[in-house]
Formats: structure tokens, sequence, C-alpha cells
């Protein structure tokens, strides 16, 4: 299956060529550090404090992920995964690609994983975006010097895998709704839906089982005040278990459809 | 006879009361051109989805090269090129982004891409995307793609829809030309049997979710030729048609006309003569042409 697998794989990669997913996935990554450096342009008088501060590069991770992790991170997951599944009937093309010399099995999940490895493209260029919305002031702005403080990898990193881990029940269920509806206002509405479900139950006691709040459970976590309830659980462990059910059952309901296109 | 295409019992319904195909045995011989004719609604596209495992197979077997499809499917469409009703393109993709797709799937020589390209008259507009073409275009593209595998079998739903009247005759050269020097094995849907009898081998008729007819497209000639009539319009058709069952012709009367079997044109001079001598007046002595399509229609209409 491995050879199917990256064939089918490529052609998906290159079936987003263009699409408003792959602008979603590049204009998503910059947006919201592009908004931090003309912030910090205009208020440019308080950036010396700023970047001298040791916590300067906790304080940007959080700054930058604030509006991704609650709004843009939810909605672009949503938006980016039901138009990836819904190529195929925005196009007539599921009979097509259903009469390739491809099992459903190589398809379903090569179509996933081009999902799923968009996301990390994302995550990448979104991290990319978060060191350039400190580097540019600093470079434009005079008398900013370079922060101090030394980059927080390893805290970067876990929070990423986290925020990713948190990401792929959403991924999960809009694929399914996606795969199944040929209307692909019903996995975004189902989507937009659920993600104010979620902003709406984020201070219930089980709020945590809905999916779509993990994100914002996340960037929440460190923060007090009562905006949102402190899971008992372990949400990422919640996350990855979603992800694995919704996916079996969206597996299995895809391998039985009597219409194929 | 080698079929590379069988299906035997084949049975489709989409609900308990809804029944679109009915006890179908397509036999597509090797190498052949098949024509699969039907009225819209017919159930030709729903045989072929079928076919393609587009449907899930209710009852019946399908065979294709020897094996059964369910078993053998990736092993089969390996094989399999198609274009099922309305053209299937990537709008946001050129012509050769599209091919270029299915070239990593099929894993066929890049080469191929220009080369279908060319055959479909579409070389110039390979960098163009698919949104922009027009429909004739875009069923061109359809059948390039089905082409670039070099399938042994060419499964085509309707594939001239929305081409012009030369693109019409381009398209069959190149199905003419593949079939006779790549061997090719070409299914061809169509509701008219005019645009698909200079090009067909074998035709499968289909109505209502029946097969009407099966056969080789001699074999629906000779049923043409056996169906030739002559008819006589006269003033007394009681009086005619007592003298015609004289001559051991079995006439049928319709529409105050008397219609027989082609007889030599001997024996239509001898039932003339014989019809004046015994006062009968003869307005019109008459061949009805039952061509092609009219057989078709009648088959349709369960006249034959």
């Amino acid at each position: 299956m491995t050879i199917p697998f990256l064939n089918s794989f490529q052609s998906e990669w290159l079936k987003k060529k263009r699409s408003l997913a792959a602008w979603i996935v590049l204009i998503g990554g910059f947006f919201t550090p592009a908004i931090i450096i003309l912030v910090r342009i205009v208020y440019s008088s308080k950036l010396a404090v700023m970047y001298a501060s040791p916590n300067f590069w906790f304080k940007q991770w959080e700054n930058a992920w604030e509006s991704m992790a609650i709004f843009f991170l939810p909605l672009g997951v949503i938006l980016a995964t039901s138009l990836i599944a819904q190529i195929e009937y925005k196009n007539n093309c599921w009979k097509q690609l259903h009469t390739t010399p491809l099992s459903l099995t190589t398809i379903f999940f090569s179509k996933l994983s081009v999902i799923v490895v968009m996301m990390f493209q994302f995550f990448l260029l979104f991290n990319i975006g978060i060191y350039l919305s400190a580097l540019v002031p600093y470079l434009v702005i005079g008398g900013v010097s370079y922060p101090l403080a030394a980059i927080p990898f390893g805290y970067f990193l876990r929070e990423n895998g986290l925020y990713f881990i948190d990401c792929l029940p959403i991924i999960a269920i809009q694929y399914m709704v996606s795969l199944r509806s040929k209307n692909f206002l019903v996995p975004v509405g189902l989507g937009i839906i659920c993600w104010i479900a979620a902003i709406a139950i984020l201070s219930w006691k089980f709020g945590y089982l809905m999916p779509y709040t993990y994100t914002i459970f996340n960037y929440l976590k460190a923060q007090t005040g009562g905006r949102a309830i402190k899971p008992e659980v372990n949400i990422h462990i919640m996350a990855i278990g979603y992800f694995v059910a919704v996916t079996i059952m969206s597996y299995i309901l895809y391998i039985t459809k009597k219409e194929k296109g | 006879m080698n079929y590379l295409l069988e299906t035997s019992q084949l049975s489709y319904r989409f609900s308990e009361n809804e029944m679109i195909l009915q006890d179908i045995n397509l036999r597509v011989p090797e190498a052949s051109i098949y024509g699969f004719l039907g009225p819209n609604g017919a159930g030709k596209t729903t045989t072929l989805r079928l076919i393609l495992g587009l449907l899930k197979k209710q009852e019946g077997s399908i065979h294709i090269f020897g094996k059964p499809f369910k078993q053998n499917r990736v092993e089969i469409l390996q094989k399999i090129g198609s274009l099922i009703e309305s053209p299937s393109l990537y709008s946001h993709l050129t012509a050769v982004e599209n091919l270029t797709l299915l070239q990593k799937i099929y894993q066929c020589p890049k080469e191929r891409i220009p080369a279908v390209l060319k055959l479909v008259g579409l070389s110039d507009t390979a960098k163009k995307k698919a949104g922009q073409f027009s429909l004739g275009m875009k069923q061109r593209l359809s059948i390039a793609i089905a082409l670039l595998h070099n399938p042994s079998l060419l499964v085509l739903d309707e594939p001239t829809n929305g081409l012009d009247p030369n693109g019409i005759i381009e398209i069959r050269q190149l199905l003419k030309q593949l079939s006779q020097e790549e061997g090719t094995t070409i299914i061809i849907s169509s509701h008219l049997l005019s645009e698909i009898e200079k090009l067909v081998t074998d035709i499968g008729i289909i109505n209502k979710g029946k097969m009407m007819f099966q056969g080789t497209l001699d074999a629906l000639i000779r049923k043409q030729q056996q169906l030739l009539s002559i008819v006589f319009e006269t003033n007394d058709i009681v009086m005619a048609d007592k003298i015609i069952r004289e001559y051991e012709l079995m006439p049928v009367l319709d529409d105050g006309k008397i219609m027989i079997p082609a007889v030599s044109k001997e024996v239509i001079a001898r039932i003339n003569q014989q019809l004046v001598n015994n006062g009968v007046d003869v307005y019109e002595i008459g061949i009805v042409k039952n061509d092609l399509e009219a057989i078709f229609i009648d088959l349709i209409n369960h006249k034959i």
C-alpha cells in the first residue's frame, strides 16, 4: 500500500494548488504576526522596555496565540478541512477518483494526510511569522534592541505540539461531515455552530466534552479570572481519543457508502 | 467467444419499488467497439457506474478481463479508462495539471501528457485553467484523461456531448484508430444510434432497465433487412387483402394501408396487375424503409 499511498498523496497535494484552502494556510499563518508588527510600529515607544524583558518570548508567544487559539485556528481548520474534502464534490470528480486504481483506504487516508500536513505547514508558517513579528520592529524602529532573553525552543515546541493535537478532532469531524455532504455549507455551518457552542460552554463543568474547545482551553490554561474552567481531564489525550474514534467512524462511513460518484 | 466484459443477471434498484436494471447480461467482445444504446433514463449510466464500481452491486455478477470485479477492483481499474456523464475536471488546475495528478496515480510516463493532449487537439491550451474551458474542450480533456494510461478498456458515457460536428467526427476517428491500432476495447453509450452506427462493431440496446437487443452491428442490419416491407394504398382494402393473401403473404392492415414483407419486383408487379384487373384502384406502392434508427425506436417501444 505504501507506494500507491505516496502516489495518491502527491496527487492530492497537487489538487490543493491555487485552491482557497492553500491560501487560507498561507494568509492565516502570517495574518496575526502582521497585525502584531503593525501595532508595534504604531506604539513603538513601549518597545524598548518590552524587548528588554526577560519574559519577552513568552509574552510574544501569548500575544500571537491569543486570537489564533480562540478564533483563527479553529475557524481556519474548519474552513481548510472542509474545502479540501469538498474539492471532489465541487469539481464533480468523485467518480473520476473512484475509478482510479486506488483502494478506498488509500484515497481516504491520503486525503486526510494532506489536511494534516497542511496544518503542519500552517504551524510552521505561523512560527516563522511569530519570529518575524519580533524581528521586524527591531529592524525597522531605531533604539530597540534585539530581545535579550533566549528563545525558549523547548516550550515553543511543546506548545506547538499541544495546539496541533488539539486541532486533530476538529479536522476529523470536519473531514467526516465534508465527505458525506455535497453541500459545502453543511460542514462549514456545522463547524461554526460547534465553535460558537464551544465558546459558550467554556465555563461549564463538562465543557471539555466538546472537542472544539481544546485549542481555547490550551490557551486559557495559564489564566485565572473565570473565563473558562480548568478541565478535570487531560484534554490532549481526549483530543487524540476523539480524533482516532471519529476517524474510524468516518472511514467506515466512507467505505460503506453506496454511491461513490 | 472471448468477452472482455461480461455481466450476468445484473439488477439494481434505488428503492423497493424502483427497479432500475433487470437481469442485464452485457457481453462485450475483446477489441470491439460496443455501442450501448438506449433513450435517456433507460439505465445506461447506471449499468456503466455498476461496472466501474461507482455503485454498490446488489444482484448479479461483473467480470472484466475474466476476473470478478469486486475481488480484483484495483487491478482491473488499472487497465480501464473512463468518462462517465459530465466531465470530471479540477477547474482551478490547468489541463496539464489535471493530467499530471492522474499520471502520478497511474505512474505512466510523463510523455503521455503532451501526447494525449495532442490526440484530442488541446496542445495549445495546456496551460489554461480547466474552469475557463468550453464544454467541448472539457469533454476533450476528459477523453484525454481516460486515454492517459493507454487503457485496454475504455468506458465512455455519451462522450460526444457538447462537441461540435467536427469534434464528433474527430473523436469517432480517434476511437476507431485506438480500436484498430491498439486493440482497445471500447464501450460507448449514446441515446442516438445514428451518432455511433458508423463507429461500432457490436450493439446493446437497453430500455427501461432491460436489454432489448444485443449482438453485432451486422446482426442488427440483418434484422433491418428482414423488416423491410412493401405498402399498398388502395380504394378497397378488403378486396386488396383477399388478393394479396392468395400469394401466401401475410398482409398487415395499418392506417388504411396494407403492408407485406419485402418481395421481388416481379411479385409486386403481378399483385398490382391483379388488383387493377379486379377493379381495385391502386394509389401508391412504396417501400417502408426501416433504417437502424427506426428499428432502435421499435425495439425500445417493444414493437419488435
